[in-house]
């Protein structure tokens, strides 16, 4: 408990750099996260992933850094803007509060202690304005950079797509340094009507880092929201994708690909909030698991009354290259609607053995032979990406970071 | 070229090759035939190098390497190429990126330059004309969605890029209507020269019109109990395998 009492001893040091509506945010949330309780594996939701092992870290909150690359337009270093674009409406999540781009309800006490805790040390954070009407293309960086402390960092990114935009977000979660790192980061969306908006998350392998990560998207009527998740296995990591299919016609897409191998984790819970009639939801996720890793994907579809002629199909498929690897999944559909349609589907295998024997014999070495069936199965999400220089990019990556087999 | 002696094969125990002996020089084609079960495609397999089949005695020499040394990418790399009886699908496999790599994997074997696209655009371009294949297979994902027809001709087509020295064909036929089976031999036939050497494996003697052997061996129950030359096949059709099985006892 000793890492909760460094928690407010870090919020009571910090509360009075935050002035205006956001102090009075922080303290709401702090409040609410302190006397919840912290999740333990007896949570449901937390069944495979144990959270209670960050309280063993003895963390310390951290946002020095600064950092410059001329590929990103923002740049947060350990949650903080170094960098922002001049031709956007964007600045921290505390001005944004203050001039009323930020509905303050956004940042309201929740269920999930992860985003109040997110929001009690909301003192930094980064909100853009994407316009309405207008095409745009932003990379964000997500520096998390360490000289070797156990530091605990709380990235927040507010996003807003106004009315008939239609935009690219590439978002790169970077870890540099030694040390250990408490990643707690919330990624909030709101897509205005009959905007689209594509999201691209990338992480990276990082043994000694756990981090909790949630990206929260609330989708106004028309709207359009393709996300693809490429996440990396840690220590401890979780991200949980959490949308709200607010009005008629909204429609969303995730797609998905995860890589974990050694001894790491990976958990992913998403929910999609069906709320009302003609929306449409579609979801494929991918893994691929080597080594001892343990993976999770825990898909809920949510129907709520009304929602009539909702149609929500959800995939979840794992490749398990090694016998001591584990996938837990489990799609979980929660319906009060009677004339929807959703279908939901699970798979776990290893790679075909009859093609890896077809590739071997036209002269394809195992290793190649496998990486070739790993590049289809991959590719199967990522050509789901619009931008052609994107998706190569996107490929390149990902084939890099693609777990060894045996 | 190729020489087995006394070749011995089981899968999960059970003995299914029981003393094969077989020579193959380059420039010849040779058929194997026999009833179902016999052992035709165990043998197609156990040369390719499938895993799934124990070597249990016996030697295979092939171009003075013994074959059974080798893994089955080594194997294609020195040359040995299995036209598939059931060839796989797969998908998300673009058939042009797989060919290529497939050859260039080949290539970097021999020690000779990887291929480039262009390079490799060309090459193909006159070999799909040979097997009358249609332009928009090579886009797709390897086999899926192929017809049968299809399938068998993209094996064959396969053959034709990678160009292999000893061409083990698994009852290529199976499936196949009598045009396509004139494609497809069509283009085996155009591969054929003295340095190289196909081994045909057919239950029916029908395939043989269009490839003629210059062998017939028939195979039955793991043993070759009489070889000959093309006629061999021709009485096969007419009086069966279980009169030949007889009268070979006798």
């Amino acid at each position: 408990m000793k890492t909760i009492e460094q928690f407010r001893e870090d919020f009571d040091n910090t509360l009075n750099l935050s002035k205006g509506r956001i102090k009075n945010i922080r303290s709401k949330a702090f409040d609410k996260f302190i006397s919840g309780k912290f999740p333990t594996r007896k949570d449901e939701y937390w069944k495979y992933s144990d959270p209670s092992s960050i309280l063993k870290l003895d963390l310390k909150f951290n946002d020095s850094g600064s950092f410059d690359n001329e590929n990103y337009d923002i740049i947060l270093s350990n949650g903080k803007i170094v960098k922002t674009p001049t031709n956007f409406k964007t600045g921290s999540v505390a001005e944004g509060l203050d001039n009323g781009d930020i509905p303050e309800d956004l940042l309201k006490e929740e269920k999930n202690q992860f985003l109040n805790l997110n929001n009690a040390f909301a003192i930094n954070g980064c909100y853009l304005i994407l316009d309405s009407e207008v095409k745009k293309n932003v990379k964000i960086l997500n520096l998390i950079s360490n000289d070797g402390i156990n530091q605990a960092i709380y990235p927040k990114l507010i996003i807003i797509a106004k009315k008939n935009s239609d935009s690219t977000i590439f978002e790169e979660i970077r870890v540099k340094g030694t040390g250990v790192n408490f990643v707690n980061s919330v990624t909030d969306i709101i897509i205005e009507n009959g905007a689209n908006l594509e999201h691209i998350i990338l992480d990276d392998h990082a043994k000694d880092t756990y981090n909790i990560s949630n990206v929260c998207v609330k989708q106004k009527r028309d709207s359009n929201f393709i996300s693809h998740n490429f996440s990396m296995g840690k220590k401890l990591a979780r991200r949980d994708f959490n949308i709200e299919l607010l009005d008629t016609g909204a429609n969303c897409d995730l797609y998905g690909l995860y890589f974990v191998d050694g001894n790491n984790h990976i958990d992913h819970h998403t929910t999609i909030e069906h709320k009302k009639e003609h929306c449409t939801s579609n979801e494929h996720y991918k893994g691929i698991l080597s080594g001892k890793a343990v993976g999770v994907f825990n898909g809920r579809i949510h129907v709520h009354p009304g929602a009539q002629k909702t149609d929500a199909i959800q995939n979840n498929q794992n490749l398990l290259l090694t016998d001591d690897a584990i996938i837990h999944t489990k799609p979980e559909l929660e319906i009060y609607a009677d004339d929807v349609k959703c279908t939901h589907g699970a798979t776990v295998g290893q790679l075909d053995e009859k093609a890896l024997f077809y590739l071997r014999a036209r002269g394809l070495s195992h290793k190649g032979a496998q990486e070739l069936l790993m590049r289809a199965y991959v590719g199967e999400i990522i050509n789901h990406i619009s931008n052609k220089n994107i998706r190569s990019e996107m490929m390149d990556i990902v084939l890099k970071r693609l777990p060894k087999g045996d | 070229m190729l020489k087995i002696t006394n070749l011995h094969a089981s899968v999960e125990g059970t003995s299914i090759l029981k003393g094969i002996d077989l020579e193959v020089k380059a420039g010849e084609t040779h058929a194997i035939m026999g009833p179902n079960g016999s052992g035709k495609s165990t043998l197609a397999q156990v040369l390719a190098g499938h895993e799934d089949y124990e070597v249990d005695k016996g030697e295979v020499s092939y171009l003075g390497k013994d074959l059974l040394e080798l893994d089955v990418d080594e194997r294609a790399c020195e040359g040995v190429f299995l036209a598939f009886q059931y060839p796989v699908e797969l998908p998300g496999v673009n058939n042009t990126y797989f060919l290529k790599s497939a050859l260039n994997a080949q290539r970097k074997y021999r020690g000779e330059p990887e291929i480039d696209a262009m390079e490799f655009m060309d090459l193909i371009g006159d070999k799909i004309k040979l097997l009358n294949l249609k332009d928009s297979l090579l886009k797709r994902p390897v086999n899926e969605g192929f017809s049968g027809g299809e399938k068998k001709r993209n094996e064959i087509f396969q053959m034709a890029v990678l160009e292999p020295k000893l061409a083990l064909l698994d009852e290529t036929d199976s499936g196949l209507d009598i045009d396509a089976l004139r494609v497809v031999a069509g283009g085996v036939n155009a591969m054929r020269n003295e340095n190289n050497a196909t081994i045909v494996v057919t239950h029916y003697q029908r395939l043989l019109n269009y490839i003629v052997p210059d062998f017939v061996h028939v195979l039955v129950d793991g043993k070759i109990i009489n070889s000959g030359d093309r006629t061999l096949a021709i009485e096969l059709e007419e009086k069966g395998y279980d009169q030949i099985i007889e009268e070979s006892k006798a």
